[in-house]
């Protein structure tokens, strides 16, 4: 039974390990995980970061003043002219004069966050939010090296290189057990990983229970430490010049055109001499596509 | 609609449809990789093989959802559509990972 080394050094080592080891770690581990970000996701509903603070009248009306002049910009094609002419009119010298100015004292000066009442309590909010979402990671983490260490749990299905030995074997360190073989810290970060998806599901979108975007929030905010309230007033003028730029481009303009050769009553004119030969399978009679024309794509939602 | 430009026919999808279609997709790749993940787990697929396999049922999934979701027309769902190929697997490869690990260890490691 004298095995050469190189092959006990090429397959795979087989250790078998305590049921209780399953029973008591690995899937409590999971299932602790999988509340605890429910939990949070919860705990964030009920702070009320997002549906308690309710902003002013005159704040919804200063964003949504902003969000019609790039919808006016985006779909200016859909409408005529004359009609096009005259909302960009409007909504230019609206915007230049500040109508739509939540305070029209502040408009020549950047509102300071640091006075500004408003903004003070946005990004204490959060603030708030980010470091209390933090501390149910480092907290599980510390739960786990505490009492989770010193044996390995679980064997990956996939090789990795011996770099990763030092990291995922933290606390077993043994110079010849295969890298697969890996301790209860690196289960965490696979469920960290894994798991993001799985509360997408349970919980729909935008759900606050990813210790991943906080990781990347956290990052994010190092970087920018002062998050500055949108300067209204700059935004407005920027947007007056961009509308007075646009050009428009009546989509209707030639749809007589457009109808007669789609039903083949007309030739194309010189422009289209690449394809001047309409095929007959154009001169449908499936009326259909005269309704389709005015039904936009996308509105087709999936089923 | 030959005279229309490329700035018009991109306007003409509705952004709120177009994320609702994206989150569809979504939906469906996770869920998708978490069974395939605990199926490679229990075949006791390692290496190579578990990634080819989800390979495998990551186009399988895309064809499904091309042919069946969208009836062979993903340009009217999304604005590129060759979108239904790719988005989401990425984060489906997470989870899979996960389960696989998760059922290749419940199966065959423990007695």
């Amino acid at each position: 039974m004298a095995q050469p080394l190189a092959s006990t050094l090429v397959e795979s080592q087989a250790l078998y390990l305590d049921p209780e080891i399953r029973d008591w770690v690995l899937i409590p581990i999971m299932v602790v995980m999988v509340l605890v970000g429910v939990f949070r996701d919860q705990v964030t509903v009920l702070i009320g970061g997002g549906t308690g603070k309710k902003p002013g009248l005159k704040a919804i009306r200063e964003s949504k003043a902003l969000t019609r002049g790039v919808t006016l910009r985006n779909y200016g094609n859909h409408i005529q002219n004359n009609s096009f002419f005259v909302r960009k009119t409007f909504l230019s010298e609206a915007y230049k004069r500040g109508d739509y100015l939540k305070n029209p004292a502040a408009a020549n000066h950047a509102v300071n966050p640091m006075t500004d009442p408003a903004g003070m309590e946005m990004m204490m909010e959060g603030m708030k939010k980010n470091f209390a979402m933090i501390i149910p990671q480092t907290i599980i983490m510390g739960w786990i090296n505490f009492f989770f260490s010193g044996f390995v749990l679980i064997k990956l299905p996939f090789p990795l290189t011996l770099r990763f030995k030092s990291m995922l074997q933290r606390g077993v360190e043994t110079p010849d057990m295969d890298v697969t073989w890996v301790s209860s810290l690196s289960w965490y970060f696979l469920n960290l990983f894994g798991l993001r998806s799985i509360f997408t599901l349970l919980l729909g979108e935008d759900n606050a229970a990813d210790g991943m975007r906080d990781m990347a929030a956290m990052s994010q905010m190092g970087a920018s430490p002062t998050g500055q309230p949108q300067d209204f007033h700059k935004l407005f003028l920027a947007e007056s010049e961009n509308l007075e730029l646009t050009p428009h481009n009546w989509e209707l303009d030639d749809i007589e055109n457009r109808l007669l050769i789609k039903f083949g009553k007309r030739s194309p004119t010189v422009n289209n001499d690449d394809n001047d030969t309409i095929e007959m399978e154009d001169i449908s009679s499936d009326f259909s596509d005269v309704k389709g024309k005015s039904k936009r794509k996308g509105i087709n939602k999936k089923k | 609609m030959s005279s229309q430009s490329p700035q018009n026919q991109a306007s003409l999808y509705v952004p709120e449809n177009i994320v609702h279609n994206v989150k569809t997709i979504t939906f469906i790749r996770s869920s998708m990789s978490a069974i395939t993940g605990s199926a490679a787990g229990i075949l006791g697929l390692t290496g190579y093989s578990g990634f080819i396999f989800y390979t495998l049922t990551a186009t399988l999934t895309s064809f499904l959802i091309w042919s069946i979701k969208t009836n062979a027309n993903p340009g009217i769902y999304f604005r590129n559509g060759s979108d239904v190929w790719t988005e989401g697997v990425f984060g489906g490869l997470f989870s899979y990972v996960l389960f696989w690990t998760l059922l290749y260890g419940i199966v065959h490691v423990y007695d």
